[in-house]
């Protein structure tokens, strides 16, 4: 378990974001880490669930950070589903 | 004995160029500090501008405008004019005073190399002056601001500013080094005399003395118009400059020169001049949207005469720049109201329901961008959860332009690459072509992220970035209108 930059946007901000995530962190707690600093703030909260895209593929909910190969501080969006 | 006419001395006084025999030329002009491009010593001693001012003439004329605008500033000081002021433009001047006038030291700097080391005597001559006019234009914009320190202590940022580590102030000196502090006198003439002023601050200081007068504020108007005068004379440095560089057939380095700096002042002037004309600004006092002005100034007044030298508009002149022009503001004016506490002015939001009907006006689409995500803040701000319109964690930071990565449309990456193994975030292609032109210059150069992830800002949260960035409480940035503007949305929504 180690502490992880990543850079990312919730889908429909502005602006992209420094996210902190931990590397045995899975998707959806990586999807909840991105949309806690967009979603109820700028974002609208649909309370639709959310999903991690990397490199234009959306990524298994239960992939963690060290499974996904994602390097440090590579970008990732997080979308609603739908 | 009779006084000769002027003209009649002038060119021979001025002109005093001669071949070196106990010195080679690049013993004079080495090239790190004057850079030929390969054009021999006497291809540059045609060089000529059209102002031909004596010295004598010059002190006559800087005494003149510092009486002026010192008088009114006199004036104005026992009168209740700033207190009167509309709070957005009292925020537009505070980001221009933390902005400007140091680097207007940093220009000295750049003006004094070409009067050392630029190439030919009238060159050298016209750049002495440049160098007083910048010294004057920090003098001024320091002292101005200094008068207003006892009605608020974010004016102490006019001084304060360049000396610190606040992201802005890390964006804006980032340029100014890469432009005039630490140039050659050949490309500072060609990117901060041709490209900077005759590009767009002389344009902006007649846009913003306009302004001034619009909402009002005399004194601020009087001491942009005096600069400006003088903008207008050393900025005609440039133009000579790249004439001879055509003329001996270097028009591809020019255009690379121009190019690179056109794409990183146009980012700053976006940040600073773009929040400020369509937010900061007062509806009724505003004459054209940020948009306009750019069409009308830069795009057209400059461009028609960077044509008329014979050079090609910039490569991403339709792909990126023009693009920009509808977007690229409005997002940095949302990142700037949302991280408002790390800024030492107060962010008016300006998007009360009017003027966002004249945002959408002058911007369609608008409101389906940005619109959107200020009705979440606004929403925020009516419920009383003043804590959801505050940030947790820092924006990416571009490193070429330093300003927030920010994104025209939903799913547009970053451009992310590296360089010697190290990882480099840029916002566009354009910033990752000018810095790649010449990572030499830029690749020891740590963006606020970098630093920040490298362990330099603690604690690592958004207090240490404060206390890093130098802001303290009493002048870190808070809603101009105290959220005026979402209680008169919601009265007109009822």
């Amino acid at each position: 378990m180690a502490l992880f930059p990543l850079q990312a946007n919730f889908r429909g901000d502005f602006v992209v974001l420094l996210i902190p995530v931990d590397d045995g962190d899975d998707m959806t707690a990586v999807a909840e880490k991105v949309a806690q600093h967009s979603i109820g703030l700028r974002v609208v909260d649909t309370g639709a669930p959310k999903r991690v895209y990397y490199n234009g593929k959306e990524l298994p909910p239960r992939m963690t950070v060290k499974e996904s190969g994602i390097p440090p501080m590579d970008w990732i969006e997080v979308a609603y589903v739908g | 004995m009779p006084k000769l006419q002027r003209r009649d001395y002038y060119d021979t006084a001025r002109d005093m160029n001669w071949a070196f025999s106990y010195v080679n030329e690049d013993e004079v002009f080495p090239e790190e500090l004057s850079k030929s491009f390969g054009i021999k010593g006497d291809e540059w001693w045609g060089w000529d501008e059209p102002y031909k001012l004596t010295y004598r003439e010059y002190v006559h004329n800087q005494a003149g405008k510092d009486d002026g605008i010192y008088s009114i500033r006199s004036t104005i000081a026992r009168s209740n004019l700033y207190d009167n002021l509309d709070v957005g433009w009292k925020s537009a001047i505070k980001a221009h005073y933390g902005a400007i006038p140091v680097p207007e030291y940093f220009a000295s700097i750049g003006e004094a190399r070409m009067a050392r080391f630029g190439r030919a005597a009238a060159w050298r001559n016209m750049a002495t002056f440049g160098t007083l006019d910048e010294c004057r234009h920090g003098q001024a914009q320091i002292y101005f601001p200094y008068c207003l320190l006892g009605k608020d202590p974010q004016f102490d940022w006019a001084h304060k500013a360049m000396h610190t580590n606040e992201w802005g102030v890390i964006a804006a000196r980032s340029l100014f080094d890469d432009m005039f502090t630490a140039n050659d006198a050949v490309s500072t003439a060609i990117q901060l005399t041709f490209t900077f002023e005759t590009g767009f601050t002389n344009l902006q200081f007649l846009g913003m003395a306009s302004d001034a007068l619009h909402v009002g504020d005399i004194e601020f108007g009087a001491l942009i118009s005096s600069i400006q005068t003088d903008e207008a004379r050393h900025s005609q440095q440039g133009e000579p400059t790249l004439r001879i560089m055509i003329q001996n057939g270097k028009k591809a380095e020019a255009q690379k020169l121009v190019d690179q700096m056109f794409w990183r002042s146009w980012k700053l002037f976006a940040l600073l001049t773009g929040i400020s004309m369509d937010y900061y600004t007062p509806l009724e006092s505003r004459t054209m949207s940020f948009k306009e002005f750019m069409q009308d100034w830069i795009c057209r007044q400059f461009m028609d005469q960077f044509k008329d030298l014979g050079m090609d508009l910039p490569w991403y002149w339709e792909k990126h720049f023009l693009p920009e022009l509808d977007w690229v503001h409005h997002a940095y004016h949302l990142g700037v109201w949302f991280w408002r506490p790390t800024v030492w002015w107060n962010p008016d939001a300006g998007v009360s329901a009017a003027e966002r009907d004249w945002l959408e006006q002058k911007y369609p689409g608008w409101n389906a961008r940005f619109g959107k995500l200020w009705d979440v803040i606004a929403d925020n701000v009516r419920a009383g959860r003043i804590g959801k319109t505050y940030p947790a964690t820092l924006p990416i930071v571009c490193n070429c332009c330093h300003i927030p990565i920010c994104s025209p449309s939903v799913g547009q990456a970053p451009r992310i690459t590296s360089h010697n193994g190290r990882k480099l975030s840029f916002c566009c292609e354009v910033c990752e072509w000018v810095w790649k032109s010449q990572p030499e210059r830029y690749d020891t150069h740590l963006s606020v992220v970098d630093r920040f992830l490298a362990g330099q800002i603690q604690p690592p949260n958004l207090e240490g970035a404060l206390q890093y960035m130098g802001i303290t409480p009493e002048v870190a940035g808070n809603d101009a209108e105290g959220y005026a503007w979402n209680r008169m949305a919601s009265l007109a929504a009822e």
